[in-house]
């Protein structure tokens, strides 16, 4: 998997779980899911704005004009309380999931 | 992985619903979403070339860095836009693969939009009908403040008034009513100098107050006032009906103050009524309304100071915050000083009652029977349509389950369950769309032709059928219902997430349990819905038959009648008397006329009844009533012969009994042996109620014949001769052997030569004055007749889809049967007998169900036990037979099943 090429339902959980702190902007979310990877993940703007509109309309986030750190205007995204549940939700599924899969691959990785 | 699995219907409808929504705002936001977009990114930029230059780049270095890395603002824009765009693509791709899908199986789609479509034309009709009857809105200003007063009298309950009776209680009732207004029905004659032909038309005669305190206004001229109304006979003016205006003046706008010949008088036209009121009664609409004061010159009927004549429909409007027990305690007051002051005519039993304007739909008595009627007919049809839902429904879940394959690898593919759903449910309700336009169609016909249907009525009756607003929407609404319906059951079973299962080849025999116990209930369904339906059909037909087969004892052969008046206003009565002697020796000429006679009341008229009260020495009358009773009717001497009812004993009338002779009476046998123990009851006396009359002399015995109902038993029936007791209105029968059609319009045109103002109430044959009598068997079995083969074409057409979609599914199963050496006939056999299980459920369910209907039915049926064993052994061995047929057709040509070919399926 290329680092940029993020299945969608994974950017999504991505972006919802770099909310759980706090509302915050574009690029701050971006940084957030870099930080929170370590890297692993870059998410490109072409990916980023679409998933924000997306989530905003299924009601997971809500949308606000501010001001940044640097009081720049920014638009900040915040988590509604349905997207905090669908976010826990959607992280209890991936690490089963991802036990599965880490169980069925465990001996790939040690021959 | 998706959460989608478990979704409920309703939520992917509310899901749609709010997608859909969003969209919509969203194409009238597109300007400001396109500012917010551009705000967004500019922002992004800014942010982002702002921690370039922190990091050391020049302004102009950083924000080219973040233009690069933002790849292509105007890619970033379409795809953020593509979120936001409404796609109508999505609902129209629905809708495309739907239409499509239906094309595909035109025989199918055929089959269903017309079956729905019978279901929801049937109840668009009926529908339409309980909107004119019960739903449509009146023009009357404030209807909930308007009262119907009706007299409650010993023999007659919510009879209507005497023109005496009105002006005391409008005299009396200042305190509780701002206005008491009369309206009485007139059938006039009118001459409108065609040919000189006199058409007789339904009018009504209001008091001047009437029509202003309905707040009736006139869309053309003035509605009729107080002014119009003061002198009797001094006010020759009509206001026309709409719909009289558009047919028999074709809208004329200058009919105002056109002169009109009604009666023998000339009319004025002063204005015409608005298109939505009809009229005192429903159904009965008035071609124009003229002022009450006009009444006996338009009825012909003395009416003014007699209290005995009861035709007056008295409406009154309620005082402001008067409350109806007030007004009640007022009316009671009334009739108490009527008791008081008037005994000689005032019945002391009478009073007064009051309805509500809005809880009366034409006659109290009555509206308990038209309701019962409307709630029958629409159960009738809901269960047709029911009945055309779950049978589509068991073909559509026959298919889906054959596409569930299909449906299992899109499921795997990643298509949401929701998705899937929607789009099964896309085409069910195109469908029920397609059969709602149809639907519509057909309830129009079925409207036209209800509305041109000649029932053998006197007056012409004529509801107002245009299909409205809320007709349509009742349509557009069942028809949504429908095709939600219709989809729902089979989308929700076959897009069921186990039904991965079905991706594993072996499971290829049979469904899931649950999907068999759904088929098979529907089909249960509605083989109990085609059994109840077809048991009430049977019952009717049955009853419809002792109808016709009923002797009556009167008009066997063919026969005319016409009916007329010697109105008071124009005959003294010996005036009358020569005058009909006139008219019935023309019609005694007149070729092919073998018999003629004429009788006061025909037999048989369920419209109105007179009687006598009578006493015979050395018998106690029953009751407090103190007299027997006989029905009445007064005749020439030449009735008997003409109407077929032989004269067993004595003799007939002749022109020696006359008004100043001993009066004579003719009874009917009937009448005669319950007195007389051998019948023979010439020589004797009929004592009269009131022993200062003088008894009658029975002169004859005449044969029974039907008096009031055709199921009666034989009545006592007394005839009085016309010579010596004049009645205002005669009907004129002859007997004849020629076409009776023909018979009856000769009649006419020669009483127009003797008397071109001669006042005919009406002409017809005798064939059609019976179907009056017949009328409600015969409806109710032709509606139930029809629905009930409706209903048993749709459960064949649904048991031969089941049976064969059965087969379809066991083809592997017959294959490895008839490899292992069964038979073709055994094959068939356990095909069928899956099938007839379910038909003997059905059986079973339905004959439960149509012997707890046909209980209720009781009453309406004519000498059929509401067990009737012919109908009840009959209808379930047709109804057998037909799902006989359906089943084995399919099992036979399964059973022609090549096993290889067979075991090689799948």
């Amino acid at each position: 998997m290329s680092r940029t090429d993020l299945l969608r339902g994974t950017l999504d959980l991505l972006i919802l779980r770099a909310l759980i702190t706090g509302p915050n902007h574009g690029l701050g979310i971006a940084r957030r899911v870099e930080q929170m990877t370590q890297g692993a993940f870059r998410v490109n703007p072409g990916s980023l704005f679409p998933a924000l509109h997306r989530l905003d309309q299924k009601g997971w986030l809500a949308a606000e004009w501010g001001r940044s750190e640097t009081n720049r205007k920014a638009k900040f995204y915040e988590l509604t309380p349905a997207g905090r549940r669908h976010a826990e939700a959607e992280a209890r599924n991936w690490k089963r999931v991802s036990v599965a899969i880490d169980l069925a691959l465990r001996d790939v990785g040690e021959a | 992985m998706s959460g989608l699995g478990g979704w409920p219907a309703a939520g992917v409808v509310a899901s749609r619903l709010r997608h859909v929504t969003v969209r919509l705002v969203n194409l009238f936001r597109r300007e400001r979403l396109e500012r917010e977009l551009d705000a967004e990114l500019e922002a992004y930029l800014a942010l982002d070339a702002e921690a370039h230059v922190r990091r050391g780049m020049t302004p102009r270095e950083a924000r080219r860095t973040a233009l690069v890395r933002l790849g292509g603002r105007e890619m970033v824009k379409e795809l953020c836009r593509d979120v936001h765009r409404f796609r109508a693509d999505d609902l129209g791709r629905d809708v495309r693969d739907g239409a499509r899908s239906l094309a595909r199986r035109p025989a199918f789609t055929a089959v269903a939009v017309l079956s729905l479509a019978l279901g929801i034309g049937a109840n668009t009709a009926i529908f339409s009908l309980v909107n004119a009857i019960f739903l449509r809105d009146s023009p009357i200003e404030r209807p909930e403040e308007v009262v119907n007063l009706y007299l409650h009298q010993a023999s007659f309950a919510y009879s209507s008034f005497s023109y005496p009776d009105f002006e005391d209680v409008r005299d009396g009732t200042t305190a509780v009513f701002s206005d008491v207004a009369a309206s009485q029905f007139a059938p006039a004659h009118i001459d409108r100098g065609e040919g000189g032909r006199v058409a007789l038309v339904p009018a009504e005669a209001v008091t001047g107050n009437y029509l202003p305190m309905l707040g009736i206004e006139a869309v053309l001229g003035r509605t009729l006032l107080p002014s119009d109304d003061v002198a009797r006979g001094g006010h020759p003016v009509v206001m026309l009906d709409h719909r009289y205006w558009q047919t028999a003046f074709a809208g004329a706008p200058d009919v105002v103050g056109r002169e009109l010949r009604i009666g023998g008088r000339t009319y004025t036209v002063v204005g015409v009524g608005p298109p939505d009121f009809r009229g005192t009664m429903r159904g009965f609409t008035p071609a124009f309304y003229a002022p009450y004061m006009m009444v006996e010159e338009l009825v012909g009927v003395r009416t003014f100071d007699v209290r005995g004549n009861h035709a007056l429909f008295v409406k009154a409007r309620l005082r402001p915050g008067v409350a109806l027990p007030e007004a009640e305690a007022a009316v009671g007051a009334v009739a108490a000083q009527l008791t008081r002051d008037r005994i000689e005519d005032w019945d002391p039993a009478g009073r007064f009652a009051l309805l509500p304007l809005t809880d009366v739909l034409l006659f109290p008595p009555m509206d308990v029977f038209i309701r019962a009627a409307a709630w029958l007919l629409m159960a009738v049809v809901a269960l047709v349509l029911l009945l055309a839902c779950t049978n589509l429904a068991s073909f559509l879940l026959a298919r889906a389950l054959d596409r569930r394959k299909e449906i299992a690898v899109r499921l795997a593919l990643g298509a949401s369950r929701g998705s899937l759903v929607r789009r099964l449910l896309t085409e069910t309700t195109l469908l029920g769309l397609l059969a709602g336009g149809a639907g519509t169609g057909l309830a129009v016909w079925l409207l036209h032709l209800l509305a041109t249907v000649d029932l053998p009525l006197p007056i012409p009756v004529g509801l107002d059928l245009r299909l409205d607003g809320r007709v349509l929407a009742f349509t557009l609404g069942i028809s949504l219902v429908a095709g939600a319906l219709l989809g729902l059951v089979p989308a929700l079973q076959s897009t069921r997430p186990e039904l991965s299962g079905a991706l594993r080849s072996e499971s290829a025999g049979g469904g899931q349990p649950g999907q068999l116990r759904w088929r098979n209930a529907l089909v249960v369904a509605q083989l109990t819905i085609s059994l109840v339906l077809l048991v009430g059909a049977g019952l009717f037909l049955r009853s419809f038959q002792q109808v016709q087969s009923v002797d009556l004892g009167f008009g066997r052969e063919p026969t005319a009648i016409l009916t007329f008046l010697t109105p008071a206003t124009r005959f003294a009565p010996d005036e009358a008397r020569v005058y009909t002697r006139r008219l019935l020796d023309r019609f005694r000429e007149l070729p092919g006329v073998d018999a003629v006679g004429a009788i006061s009341r025909l037999h048989l008229n369920p419209l109105s009844t007179s009687t006598s009260d009578f006493n015979v020495a050395g018998f106690e009358p029953p009751g407090d009533r103190g007299a027997f009773v006989a029905d009445r009717a007064h005749v020439d001497p030449g009735f008997f012969e003409a109407a077929g009812i032989e004269l067993l004993r004595g003799r007939n009338f002749s022109d020696a009994d006359r008004p100043d002779t001993q009066p004579v009476v003719i009874i009917s046998e009937a009448m005669a042996r319950r007195f007389w123990e051998d019948g023979d009851a010439v020589g004797r006396l009929v004592r009269r109620r009131d022993d200062e009359d003088p008894p009658w002399l029975v002169v004859g015995v005449a044969a029974d014949a039907k008096v009031r109902s055709l199921g009666e038993a034989p009545r006592n029936m007394a005839y009085l001769p016309y010579s010596q007791r004049l009645a205002r209105s005669m009907t004129v029968v002859a007997r004849t052997s020629t076409d009776p059609e023909r018979t009856a319009l000769a009649l006419l045109a020669a009483g127009r030569k003797v008397d071109p103002d001669l006042w005919v109430f009406e002409t017809k044959t005798m064939e059609r004055h019976l179907a009056l009598m017949r009328l409600p068997q015969r409806l109710s079995s032709f509606v139930l007749s029809a629905f009930g083969v409706l209903a048993l074409a749709l459960a064949a057409i649904g048991l031969y889809g089941v049976v064969s979609y059965g087969v379809a599914q066991r083809t592997r199963e017959i294959g490895i049967r008839m490899a292992l050496g069964a038979g073709r006939p055994r094959v068939v056999r356990l095909l069928v007998a899956g099938g007839l299980r379910l038909v003997v459920i059905g059986g079973v369910l339905g004959l439960a169900l149509a012997l707890a209907a046909a209980r209720l039915l009781g009453g309406l049926l004519f000498e059929v036990s509401a067990l009737d064993p012919l109908t009840f052994l009959g209808v379930p061995l047709v109804l057998g037979a037909a799902a006989l047929l359906a089943a084995w057709l399919p099992a036979r040509r399964a059973s022609r099943v090549d096993p290889l070919a067979a075991l090689r399926t799948d």
